[in-house]
């Protein structure tokens, strides 16, 4: 499943294909609050466009634009600006995500701050959730042990 | 203009039974590919004749066009399975 395909037709779809699946994702997140989707589908959709790329490209090819590593570290970047824009309301004097505190630091009316306030939560379950569903997918790919070399990735198949 | 939409959307219903015909009673796996993704396509029709039919065209192309990424993912991750399977020995 990790191996990169050989496959020219495939490879050069997902290539020209994956920009426009990025950028709908980003679509998808900054309209969730008038539109159907929010940050948690445009975060699905932006991690299928990289298990898109680790399917036609290879383990190894997808390892060099997202690692592990990066994944892991997205993710609590990703959770970092949910709590902490929830905790900054919190510690302004108001209720965790009571995004109308938000209008003193941000110098705009109360409506305004919300409607900042819900964007930076979307954006920041946006990221979490494509570190994650690439993390998942990479977990399951490579069997739970991701190899060194990628030598042996032939033989884990039964 | 709204049963226009409507019934054309029940066609396209009744090509989705013929396909998922193929989909469970298919002979091979490569049929039932073919027979899911078929699914997949004319449901993505289907969302859009819904949205003519709520006026609310703007929201289900949204959708659609995510339907239309998921399927496209999902055959070829169904695709590369086979393809792994078939090398082995």
């Amino acid at each position: 499943m990790t191996r990169a395909t050989d496959d020219i037709i495939i490879r050069t779809v997902a290539r020209i294909l994956i920009p426009f699946i990025q950028l709908y994702a980003l679509y998808v997140i900054m309209h969730g609050h008038h539109s159907p989707g929010g940050g948690f589908q445009g975060g699905v959709i932006l991690g299928a466009s990289f298990i898109l790329y680790l399917l036609t490209h290879g383990l190894e090819e997808a390892k060099t634009r997202m690692s592990e590593v990066k994944a892991t570290l997205f993710s609590s970047i990703g959770l970092l600006i949910f709590s902490g824009i929830g905790l900054l309301c919190l510690i302004l004097g108001s209720n965790y995500l009571d995004y109308g505190e938000l209008s003193t630091i941000l110098k705009v009316i109360p409506a305004q701050a919300r409607s900042l306030g819900i964007l930076g939560v979307e954006i920041g379950v946006g990221i979490g959730v494509m570190a994650v569903m690439f993390s998942i997918f990479f977990d399951i790919s490579t069997g739970g042990s991701i190899p060194n070399d990628g030598e042996n990735l032939g033989e884990r198949d039964e | 203009m709204n049963s226009f939409f409507l019934f054309q959307g029940m066609g396209l219903f009744a090509l989705v039974l013929l396909c998922l015909y193929r989909g469970a009673f298919g002979p091979g796996v490569l049929n039932r590919i073919a027979g899911i993704c078929a699914i997949g396509t004319k449901t993505l029709v289907v969302l859009l004749l819904m949205g003519f039919i709520y006026d609310r065209v703007e929201m289900f192309v949204d959708i659609s066009m995510v339907y239309a990424f998921l399927n496209f993912i999902g055959t070829i991750t169904a695709a590369k399975y086979l393809e792994r399977k078939g090398e082995l020995p």
